[in-house]
């Protein structure tokens, strides 16, 4: 589903992402975790097609096709699904009518039935009660005056009504209350599928507890240095980040 | 290419036709004395021409054309125009139509016009002095006038040609009201319209100025309010762009405790053209005024907003504000804006506030990521841009017709259309 090869990529012209190798597919959760600074939401950025992330070495491949050359919706109409860290505020473009933009253009670049307003309206009203959001922000410009937990969730409902083939959360879990944490959890899960694919971007493995990965990944220093089952999460709990990326510096310090 | 027009030429123009008019015979005296008194200073005033400050960004050669030389025809009333008020009341051409004129309880109708003072510029002395209709509508003290009261002007004609359109309004001592102006218009007519509205003691207008002419109308506006009384007007004022869109809108604020809060919302996309140049007199102490502004232009278009508060030396106490945010679509077109503000009394609180940006980068990334192309993601920002205010319109009919036409005049490009066309 997602192949990663060697890929780097920089951000203003500044290298982030060094050589990183990572296949996703279909069923899989994997998990993303590595200290501040490492590249992992670069990552989740590059992948969806944001302005001044570039690539400039290797590939991304997503469904088979390369994602270098493609614009950000056209990855999105694909089924790509970025869920925002920090996600924007539109004052004076309602919840609603965004749904409504997002989900017209990819149910029809995907071939599926297309919704009327009704139906829209239903589902997405069904879908806030999922995640714990009164139907009352569908009518609020977006994001606009949410608090953090509140934008989070707003996150996970945009993606269970739009059933992407691949879900990438970059730090989904930051911010959130025990609460809030549980609710996305539970969102998440129940988009857990054979034909899906999960990436969840983290600092903490609190969200693993309630998010069972099936790999858990180490970035560091742009590159993946280690990769493992959901019990590595546990070690890093335990141990940090030091044991694997200080053996790495050492290295480096030797070789310089 | 037309021939250059000159301030003289249309002095000449207009002059020669505010004579025909004053010699044909006046209904009312009330019209006739306005007819006379309005030709006697337009022979004294001046027409703009390039060197004009107030119209260093607007150009009047699209009259060239020969508008002010026709006047436009008498021409019937189209079946399909809007209902967004309660009482509708319909001017075609300047004229109005008598099978429209239903009005609630204390409102009277007249059929004349009568205000000069304030109303100093030479195209609003013009539509004085050519004046063949006109109707003056006055509120009777302490009436709670039952629903909006909606005024169409509508302009028609296939060549170009011109017509004046008038509308008066006093609110006497404790009333209400909504009224609900409308521009309306097909081909390639100038509407010269004044409307002046007087407000006395105690009375609340809620006002709503829409603006949607055709494409290539030309459109020259003079709107005044006098509060003479401890008044509150809300005005509302929403303008798409057209060859030639030019508001003068000049507020005297006369007695202390007076409230004036100006809202506007203009587009010009395309070639279109809008200029508003907005004053504000506050000549007694303790008013406020408050003005709030938001000006999009994108491909071609030009939009202008000069916004002047002007206190006076006795105005102590006075609270002004202006805030005019621009949005910018793309290299091609302009904003210009300019607060300008004229204070000669120390004791007063002012503050303004003018920008122009651009799209957000980040907003555009947001929609782009949830599957949206980029021109939908633009047109949907910009609509967002405008919709803040049009969500804080107090009539609900109001807000629910101009949403669909603000969208269409965000949407795709009309000039585009034509172009694949």
């Amino acid at each position: 589903m997602l192949e990663i090869r060697d890929l780097h990529a920089a951000v203003a012209g500044e290298p982030i992402l060094k050589g990183l190798n990572l296949t996703v597919n279909a069923g899989e959760v994997h998990a993303i975790m590595g200290p501040n600074g490492s590249g992992k939401s670069t990552l989740a950025n590059v992948l969806a097609g944001k302005d001044n992330y570039e690539i400039t070495g290797g590939d991304a491949l997503f469904e088979g096709k390369s994602l270098a050359d493609m614009e950000p919706e056209e990855r999105a109409q694909l089924g790509l699904f970025l869920a925002f860290q920090y996600p924007v505020e539109i004052p004076g473009v309602s919840n609603m009518e965004f749904l409504k933009a997002a989900l017209e253009a990819t149910r029809k670049a995907q071939g599926k039935e297309e919704w009327d307003s009704v139906t829209l309206l239903r589902k997405a009203r069904e879908t806030c009660k999922l995640v714990d959001l009164d139907p009352q922000f569908l009518k609020r410009g977006v994001n606009e005056g949410f608090s953090g937990g509140e934008k989070k969730r707003n996150e996970i409902m945009q993606m269970l009504l739009m059933e992407p083939k691949l879900a990438l959360l970059d730090e989904t879990d930051s911010g959130l209350d025990i609460d809030a944490l549980q609710t996305v959890a539970r969102g998440v899960n129940s988009l857990r599928s054979p034909e899906r694919g999960i990436v969840l971007v983290t600092h903490y493995q609190r969200l693993l507890d309630y998010i069972v990965p099936d790999f858990v990944h180490v970035l560091s220093d742009g590159q993946i240095v280690k990769s493992g089952g959901k019990e590595l999460a546990h070690e890093l709990e335990q141990h940090g980040y030091g044991w694997l990326t200080g053996d790495r510096n050492d290295g480096k310090d030797q070789s310089a | 290419m037309s021939a250059l027009l000159s301030p003289e030429d249309l002095k000449r123009q207009a002059l020669a036709n505010a004579q025909d008019a004053t010699e044909s015979k006046a209904e009312s005296p009330a019209l006739a004395a306005l007819r006379d008194n309005s030709l006697a200073a337009l022979k004294a005033a001046v027409f703009p021409g390039r060197k004009t400050e107030q119209w260093k960004y607007t150009s009047l050669q699209p009259l060239a054309d020969g508008h002010l030389n026709r006047r436009a025809a008498a021409a019937a009333t189209p079946a399909d125009l809007p209902k967004l008020g309660d009482y509708r009341l319909v001017l075609v051409n300047g004229r109005l139509d008598e099978s429209t004129s239903a009005l609630p309880d204390g409102v009277t109708l007249k059929r004349e016009a009568s205000r000069l003072e304030g109303l100093t510029t030479p195209f609003a002395l013009y539509n004085g002095a050519a004046l063949d209709d006109a109707i003056t509508l006055e509120v009777a003290a302490n009436t709670d006038v039952a629903g909006p009261v909606q005024v169409i002007h509508y302009a028609d004609g296939d060549q170009p040609a011109h017509c004046n359109t008038r509308l008066e309004v006093v609110l006497d001592t404790g009333s209400r009201m909504t009224l609900i102006e409308q521009y309306l218009g097909r081909g390639p007519v100038l509407t010269n319209a004044v409307t002046a509205i007087e407000t006395r003691d105690n009375a609340h207008l809620s006002h709503y100025r829409l603006q949607s002419e055709a494409r290539d109308s030309l459109h020259i506006g003079t709107l005044l309010f006098r509060q003479t009384g401890v008044s509150r007007v809300d005005s509302y004022q929403l303008m798409a762009g057209s060859r030639l869109r030019r508001n003068d809108v000049r507020a005297f604020i006369d007695k202390s405790g007076a409230e004036l809060n100006m809202n506007g919302i203009f587009v010009a996309r395309d070639r279109t053209h809008i200029d508003n140049q907005l004053c504000v007199e506050h000549r007694v102490p303790d008013c406020t005024s408050n003005q709030v502004y938001r000006g999009l232009a994108g491909e071609k278009g030009k939009a202008i907003l000069n916004g002047r508060i002007h206190i006076h030396p006795g105005a102590s106490g006075t609270l002004a504000e202006l805030s005019n945010k621009n949005l910018l679509l793309n290299p091609g077109a302009e904003i210009y804006t300019k607060p300008e503000l004229e204070i000669y009394n120390d004791d007063v609180k002012c503050a303004h506030g003018a920008t122009v940006g651009q799209l957000d980068a980040g907003q555009q990334f947001y929609l782009q990521a949830r599957g949206v192309p980029l021109a939908e993601a633009k047109r949907l920002l910009s609509l967002g841009f405008v919709n803040e205010l049009v969500m804080g319109l107090p009539d609900q009919t109001v807000a629910d017709w101009a949403q669909p036409w603000l969208a269409g005049e965000l949407g795709q490009s009309r000039g585009a259309d034509e172009e694949a066309a």
